[in-house]
Order: C-alpha cells, then sequence, then structure tokens
C-alpha cells in the first residue's frame, strides 16, 4: 500500500507543476486584459517600454515577480549573517560548541542564496533596462553615483560571506567574528542603497519641479528611506529566521538518528526564535513608515490605508494573526518535550483564547461586503456592533494584546524547567503580574478612550500603547532574568521529542512571512497607482492600472511557490555537504577482482574536513 | 523525497488558501484618472457640470472632502455651502480669490481646526491644469452660491501649468451608462463594485431587484419610493444640484436605465 502511494506521489508531483506553468500561463496573459477588453500589447518597444519576447505575456507581471523573488532572497542573504553572528557570538563567550554549530550550519545555506540572489539581482537589471527603459534611464539620472559603491560593496559582501564561510575553524575566533561583523555591515549597507532608490520611487525628494536633480543626498535621505530601511532589517531577520527555522524542520523530518532529531529539533526552535523575537517589534516599525508615508503626502496616505487598499490590511491581518497563532502552536508543543512544563499547560487555552480574540478584532473590516437584504438588516454598510471593532483604537489595541499574549507564552516556555531559588521569586512574580495588569489595562483603556475623541488626538494614543507594551517586555524578561538566575532545573530539555505536526508549523510560519512580503511588495509598489516615481514619472503603459486584488494574490502566491521551489534546491545542495560520498555500485564478480583498488572519491574528503572544522 | 512531496503539497495548500482569500475580499481595477477635453468657451453651468466630474474624479478631492455629509467633515472641510463662505473666509479676498487660493497654495490659510496636509492641486500627482480649475472653481461656488467664474477668469497663478487641449466634448452630448452615473455623481453616494452600501444602497446588482419601470421611478422621483434604512430627500436634493434634472437628455435617461438594469451583480 505504501509502495503504491509512492507510486503515485511522482506523478502528482509532475501533474501539480503541469497546473502550476498553466495557470501562470492564464495569470500572465490575463494582465494583457482589462475588464474583457483585450488591451494590444506594443510588440516593439515604444514610448519608454518593451515587451516581452512570448507575445502576450504582461511585462509588468515579468518584472513583478523577479522583483519580489529578488528580495525574498535578498532578504535572506542578509539576516542569515546576522543571527549567526550572534549565535557564534554566543559560543564563543560560553564555549558551548553547540551554537558554533549552529552558526555554522546556518552559514552553510548561504553560499548557494547568494548565488541565487545575485543572478536574481541581474535579472531584475535587464529586465528594467529592457522592459521599463524610461523608468530605468530616469532612475539612473539621479542615482548614477551610487551604483559605484553599491557593486564596490556587492564585490566586498562576496569576499567577507565566502572567507566567513570558508573561514570556519580556519582562522581564530576572533578573526572569524570579524569577518561575520564585515560581512554584516558591508550586507546592511547594500541593502539601505538599494532602499534608497525603492523609497525615492515611492517619495521623491532632492529633485526640482521638472524632475531634474538638485541633491543626490536629499534624493537618497527622502521620506521613508531611514523608515524602509529600519523596517526591512528587523523584516528581514523575521523573514530569514522562519527560512532557517523551515531548513531545521525538513531536516528533522529526514532525520536517521536521535541525536540528528534533537540537533534540527533545536535548529527548528533557534529559527521561530529568532522569526518570533522579529516580529514583535515589526508592527511598530510599520506604523513609523507609515507615519512618514502620510508626512510625505496624505493624498498617498489615504491611498494606502483608506483606499484602494483598505481591503489589503485585512488580509494583512489574517497573515499576520496566523504567524501568531503558529509561532505560539509550536511554542505551546515545545513545552511537552520540557520536564516541568506541564505546571503552565493550564494557561494555553486562556493564551489561546486571548489570541482568537485579538486575531478576530483585527481582522474584522470596517465595512462589510453584504447583500442587500442583508445591508439593510445591519441598518447600513457597518454591522451594528461589529462595525465598532473595525476601526483603528480597536485594532491596535488587538495588536498590542497579541504581542503581549505571544510574549507570556514565550515566558512561560522559558520557565518551563526551571524553579527560581532567589528569595523575592514570590514579589518578582507579583511585581511582573502587576506590570502586565497595568499595561494591558493602558492598552485597553486608551483603546477605549480612542472612540471619544478626535481622528488627530485618536492617532497619538497608540503611542503610549506601544511604549506600555515594550516596556513591560523589557521589564519583565529583566525581572526573570535575575529571578532565574542559578535556578533549579527540573530536567533538561529533552531536544527531539518534537511531533512531526510542529515541523509543519515552522513550514506554515515560513510560508506566511514569504506570503506577507510579497503583499506588502505588492501595497508598496500598487499605492503609487499609475505612478512609476510618485508625481514625477507617470506610467503611460497598458499596465498603468492597478490590479484587483485577487490577480495580485495569485500573483504573490506564484511568486512564493517558485520562491519555495528555489529554496528547495538551496536546502538540497546545502544537505549534499554531509551526505556519504558516492561509492559505486559493486558488480557482479569479475576475473578483475583481484585487480587494483578503486581510489576514495575527493568528495568523501570534505565530510570529514567539515566535521574537524566544527 | 516523499517528505520533500509533503512538504510540497502542504505549500501548495497554503499558497491557495492565501489566494483564495485574496480572492474573496471586494475586487476593483484602479485606472489613471481620464484627461478631460474642455472648450475654451464653457458656459458657466457647463462649468460646474465638468468641475464636478472633476471633484469627483481626476481631483481626488472626495478622498478627504465631503459634501454635506452627515457625519461631519472627513480629513479636512466639509465642502457643502462654500460657494456662500468663501466670500467671507479671507478679508479683502473675493469667493473666487479664495477658491483659487485653497486650490493653488493650499497651505496658505488653514481653516480653524483642521491641519494643513492638502496638496498643491496645478501639481503632480494630481496635476490639473488651469482651464480645469476654473471648472473646479466654478463647482465649488455653485455649493450654496452663485457661480461667477468664467473660462475668461484670469488667476494671478496661471501659466504655471500646461493649458489643455480644447476639442470639444458638450455636456448633455450621448454618453454611455458608465459616463452618465461619473458625470452625475451616483458613484459618490452608490457603491456599484459590490454589495456594501456608502451613502445610499448600493446598486451593484440593482437589475436584478427593480424592473427598468422602478428604475426609471427610481431615478426620476427618488421619494416615491425609499430603500430601507436609507434617508428620504437625499437624492432629489443631490441630483438636482447637479442639475441632473435640467441637463438630462431623453437618450442619456434611457441609457442610464438600461445600464442600471444589466447590474446583476457579477
Amino acid at each position: 500500500m505504501r509502495k503504491r502511494a509512492s507510486f503515485l506521489l511522482k506523478p502528482l508531483f509532475f501533474l501539480t507543476f503541469g497546473l502550476l506553468f498553466l495557470f501562470t500561463w492564464d495569470w500572465a496573459h490575463a494582465a494583457t486584459h482589462v475588464g474583457n477588453v483585450l488591451v494590444n500589447v506594443p510588440q516593439e518597444a515604444t514610448d519608454g517600454y518593451g515587451s516581452f519576447p512570448i507575445a502576450g505575456v504582461s511585462p509588468r507581471v515579468i518584472m513583478w515577480i523577479v522583483a519580489e523573488l529578488h528580495l525574498m532572497f535578498a532578504a535572506f542573504v542578509l539576516a542569515v549573517p546576522m543571527f549567526a553572528l550572534i549565535i557564534e557570538f554566543i559560543g564563543y563567550r560560553s564555549g558551548d560548541e553547540r551554537y558554533d554549530r549552529l552558526a555554522y550550519e546556518f552559514t552553510k545555506l548561504l553560499s548557494v542564496s547568494f548565488s541565487f540572489t545575485a543572478s536574481l539581482g541581474a535579472l531584475l537589471t535587464f529586465a528594467l533596462i529592457i522592459l521599463y527603459p524610461k523608468l530605468t534611464t530616469y532612475l539612473v539620472s539621479i542615482f548614477s553615483w551610487t551604483f559605484f559603491p553599491y557593486v564596490l560593496l556587492f564585490f566586498l559582501e562576496a569576499v567577507f560571506l565566502y572567507s566567513y564561510y570558508y573561514g570556519w575553524g580556519k582562522v581564530s575566533p576572533r578573526t572569524h567574528l570579524v569577518l561575520g561583523l564585515l560581512l554584516n555591515l558591508t550586507g546592511t549597507a547594500i541593502m539601505f542603497i538599494a532602499d534608497a532608490w525603492l523609497s525615492f520611487m515611492n517619495t521623491p525628494a532632492g529633485i526640482d519641479d521638472a524632475g531634474h536633480l538638485v541633491n543626490l543626498w536629499d534624493a537618497v535621505n527622502n521620506f521613508t528611506w531611514m523608515p524602509i530601511n529600519i523596517h526591512r532589517l528587523i523584516a528581514n531577520i523575521a523573514f530569514g529566521g522562519s527560512i532557517a527555522g523551515a531548513y531545521g524542520a525538513y531536516k528533522f523530518l529526514g532525520a536517521k538518528t536521535d541525536e540528528e532529531r534533537a540537533h534540527y529539533d533545536w535548529m527548528g526552535y533557534m529559527g521561530n526564535f529568532i522569526a518570533i523575537i522579529a516580529l514583535l517589534p515589526l508592527p511598530f516599525a510599520g506604523y513609523y513608515l507609515g507615519k512618514e508615508i502620510y508626512a510625505f503626502s496624505q493624498s498617498l496616505g489615504i491611498t494606502l490605508m483608506g483606499g484602494t487598499f483598505s481591503w489589503l490590511f485585512i488580509v494583512q491581518a489574517v497573515l499576520i494573526g496566523n504567524l501568531f497563532l503558529a509561532a505560539n502552536y509550536y511554542l505551546w508543543l515545545g513545552m511537552e518535550r520540557i520536564p516541568g512544563a506541564d505546571r503552565y499547560r493550564k494557561f494555553i487555552k486562556y493564551l489561546l483564547a486571548s489570541i482568537t480574540l485579538c486575531f478576530l478584532v483585527w481582522a474584522t473590516p470596517h465595512s462589510l461586503v453584504a447583500s442587500v437584504a442583508e445591508a439593510r438588516k445591519m441598518g447600513g454598510a457597518h454591522h451594528p456592533m461589529l462595525g465598532v471593532l473595525g476601526v483603528m483604537s480597536a485594532k491596535n489595541t488587538a495588536v498590542n494584546i497579541l504581542i503581549l499574549t505571544t510574549y507570556i507564552s514565550f515566558l512561560l516556555y522559558r520557565r518551563g524547567n526551571k524553579e527560581s531559588v532567589v528569595p523575592w521569586a514570590k514579589t518578582g512574580n507579583l511585581i511582573q503580574f502587576l506590570i502586565f495588569a497595568v499595561a494591558i489595562s493602558i492598552v485597553i483603556f486608551l483603546g477605549i478612550y480612542g472612540y471619544f475623541v478626535e481622528a488627530s488626538v485618536r492617532i497619538g494614543l497608540s503611542v503610549p500603547q506601544v511604549l506600555s507594551v515594550l516596556f513591560t517586555m523589557i521589564s519583565v524578561t529583566v525581572i526573570d532574568v535575575f529571578m532565574f538566575k542559578g535556578a533549579k532545573i527540573k530536567g533538561p530539555i529533552q531536544w527531539g521529542k518534537m511531533p512531526n505536526r510542529a515541523q509543519y508549523a515552522l513550514f506554515f510560519i515560513a510560508i506566511t512571512f514569504a506570503w506577507t512580503m510579497g503583499l506588502m511588495g505588492y501595497v508598496r509598489a500598487g499605492m503609487r497607482q499609475h505612478w512609476h516615481v510618485y508625481g514625477v514619472l507617470e506610467d503611460t503603459s497598458p499596465d498603468a492600472f492597478t490590479p484587483a486584488f485577487g490577480f495580485a494574490a495569485n500573483v504573490i502566491s506564484l511568486t512564493v511557490l517558485i520562491f519555495f521551489s528555489f529554496i528547495a534546491i538551496v536546502f538540497w545542495i546545502t544537505g549534499l555537504s554531509s551526505k556519504r560520498a558516492w561509492k559505486p555500485k559493486p558488480g557482479p564478480p569479475t576475473d578483475g577482482d583481484d585487480a587494483a583498488p578503486v581510489p576514495e572519491p575527493v568528495s568523501s574528503v570534505k565530510p570529514a574536513l567539515e566535521e574537524a572544522g566544527s | 523525497m516523499k517528505n520533500a512531496l509533503k512538504i510540497f503539497g502542504f505549500t501548495f495548500v497554503v499558497v491557495a488558501f492565501y489566494s483564495y482569500v485574496g480572492h474573496w475580499v471586494p475586487q476593483k481595477e484602479t485606472y489613471p484618472p481620464k484627461t478631460l477635453e474642455i472648450r475654451a468657451d464653457l458656459t458657466t453651468d457647463e462649468m460646474v457640470e465638468i468641475g464636478q466630474q472633476i471633484v469627483a474624479g481626476k481631483g481626488t478631492c472626495l478622498g478627504c472632502h465631503t459634501i454635506g455629509s452627515e457625519g461631519g467633515a472627513l480629513r479636512f472641510p466639509d465642502l457643502a455651502g462654500v460657494g456662500a463662505r468663501a466670500k467671507s473666509r479671507e478679508e479683502g479676498h473675493t469667493d473666487i480669490d479664495y477658491l483659487s487660493e485653497a486650490l493653488y497654495e493650499p497651505n496658505a490659510f488653514i481653516v480653524p481646526g483642521f491641519q494643513p496636509g492638502m496638496p498643491t492641486i496645478n501639481k503632480p500627482p494630481i496635476g490639473l491644469t488651469d482651464q480645469e480649475i476654473l471648472t473646479v472653481i466654478a463647482y465649488l461656488e455653485s455649493l450654496g452660491g452663485t457661480p461667477t467664474v468664467t473660462m475668461d477668469t484670469k488667476l494671478k497663478w496661471q501659466g504655471q501649468t500646461p493649458a489643455a487641449p480644447t476639442p470639444a466634448a458638450a455636456p448633455g452630448a450621448k454618453m454611455d451608462g458608465p459616463t452618465i452615473v461619473q458625470t452625475y455623481l451616483c458613484v459618490t453616494c452608490h457603491n456599484f463594485a459590490d454589495a456594501s452600501h456608502t451613502v445610499g444602497p448600493s446598486l451593484y446588482d440593482v437589475g436584478d431587484r427593480l424592473t427598468k419601470a422602478q428604475l426609471y421611478e427610481a431615478v426620476m422621483d427618488p421619494d416615491a419610493t425609499i430603500a430601507k434604512g436609507f434617508p428620504a430627500g437625499v437624492m432629489p436634493a443631490t441630483l438636482g444640484a447637479s442639475g441632473f434634472y435640467d441637463k438630462i437628455s431623453t437618450q442619456n435617461l434611457k441609457t442610464l436605465v438600461e445600464y442600471l438594469a444589466s447590474l446583476k451583480g457579477h
């Protein structure tokens, strides 16, 4: 029966890919249709636009997919060195070799990913030159001088990345840490330069009324440059952590021994930990970005939040809610492998209730899609009760409580096998409880108060809400660290004793992160509407319209599937290094049995070296 | 291999679910605003009509301003009655002075209680031409006042933006259904994209609910039958103010009813 199932899997796999190809083809064709009327896509490059060599395929969809794939790989390649370096540093300071091994395992993913990122970057550049020459020419006229440091830094990044990877165990730990630091600095600088180009497209600055460059630094340091830098830096870590966690999950599922399972369970946990820790401050960075967009242009802000894209943020709420739900679920499953953590199991139902409630509030739209009869019963487009939850006051409150709930899950997980031995433990717990109680009260009070004040005051209320949550997380963590210093351990964490469904939670988190990234890419470009550079360079191509959200969702899904197909290749290639050396199958005995022995293949030397190196 | 296939299947199901969510929300394609062709010899009434279209369309004014909203002002002042207020808003300014300053230099004078933030209307991304701005002023004057601006009115800011080409498209000329509902601002109160309601009931599937005779009555005598949950008097007043009843031709009325009857909610 198992054999038959296995026999069916391959045809199913190819059938799925075949269907995917057909859907892609159909979507790409659909992009050239406006309503039911076929638009004549120019076959020759005219008016600053080129056509895709395959007739009928929209240049915009091609650009969209290539740009998003490049961004996803770039995010991963920039993020992994950050947490690899931190983990390596922890291992260096603590002397625990497990951390060093883990950091190396993360770094192994970089080598192939870096090549993918560079190839996709080249593809993106060629696509821009061929399909959007008008835009490319304009951006070159503004940013040409930034291209030189970009290329130089890219070259340096390659040097530092490969010396960091190949130098593992070959140079002194301090030198190696410095290499890692330099790798991170160059990677971050590259991102900052690229962010200048894309943020300029949304919030141009440093140019005169005719669009000519006046001041390069002003063009770089436009309204959304620094918010985008900060948002991306944090989001990259979250995204990279989730992909690294997915790698741990993938290896866990294929592990043959308990030792392997324990290692990859730990790797999956660490990846997820990094992802969620970075996710917590992300809404605040997003808020800063949104604020700067409004500061640049209220029209742009309104298009983003209150106009064409208002429904997009409901979908984003679904995605972020799913992320929190899956992350908490993974933590709760993880508590089963911690001796003594069953003390806290009784709290899970309350945490789940809190998360579900916050998720529902966050995903409640302001106006509802309803039939005429339903709308009449409701007395309008807003539901008499649920409509109240669709406004910003309720959503800000929900997201803050959601973050606090997830933080409580972490706290319980962290405490799982520990018992505090300090004499002030009871007082410490009480203080922590009071901090939580006060913070939650502030968040809820300000949320309700927001209904009774003007919009300008209401917007300002989110700041004390956020600050009280941040204060809670920092102060409670500090108390916890001291309270559990030298704590009595009920038993070691039994790494590897994790159900397979926990690994699928990690995949789910990685996929959801990737989809969210695709969604945000769509809104970042889409909010410019029919402008390449907002208010400066108009999009006059047949694709100047903003597509319906369903179409965008299909393109995002397709991009995510392609990305994970590429990531599967990265995982496979990375995994080859730990495989045993290939040996020819012994043939039938011949007269040559007494011939000279076949020499050991060179490839078998590499794993041995790696073992020594790690 | 088996694990890889399972993971791929799982990935496929998750992204398919998110695609489904993407299709579940209201679907709308947004197109770049069309540039209206404005003749140099427009009458004041024609200017009001075109100005009204620009306010609801290319000018994107209604993203921030309301016109006689029951809920009060949105982000920027409510424009109902602005034609009367404009005469006395700033000392020494006529209504044309005040309105033109509000469009060309929107942050020169901020109405008490509101924040600055309105974009300059004759510059991108909105980028109205001088001629388009004259028609907008005519429309704004008509809200509670009598339009006095003409296409020959000279404003000190003129010449900073390129003049619009002038081939004619006279108001009242033969139009198709979507153009009529845009021209007479039906779209500002009625939703045509989905079943959710705004100021008035959604017309997304009105062809399924009303016969042509009922549609004709709903347009020409809106208060004869009021949709439950919606106030009486709003539509006759709004349509009356837009000049609909004076200007709609028999041919365009027929086209409008045919168009509404074709809206079946698909």
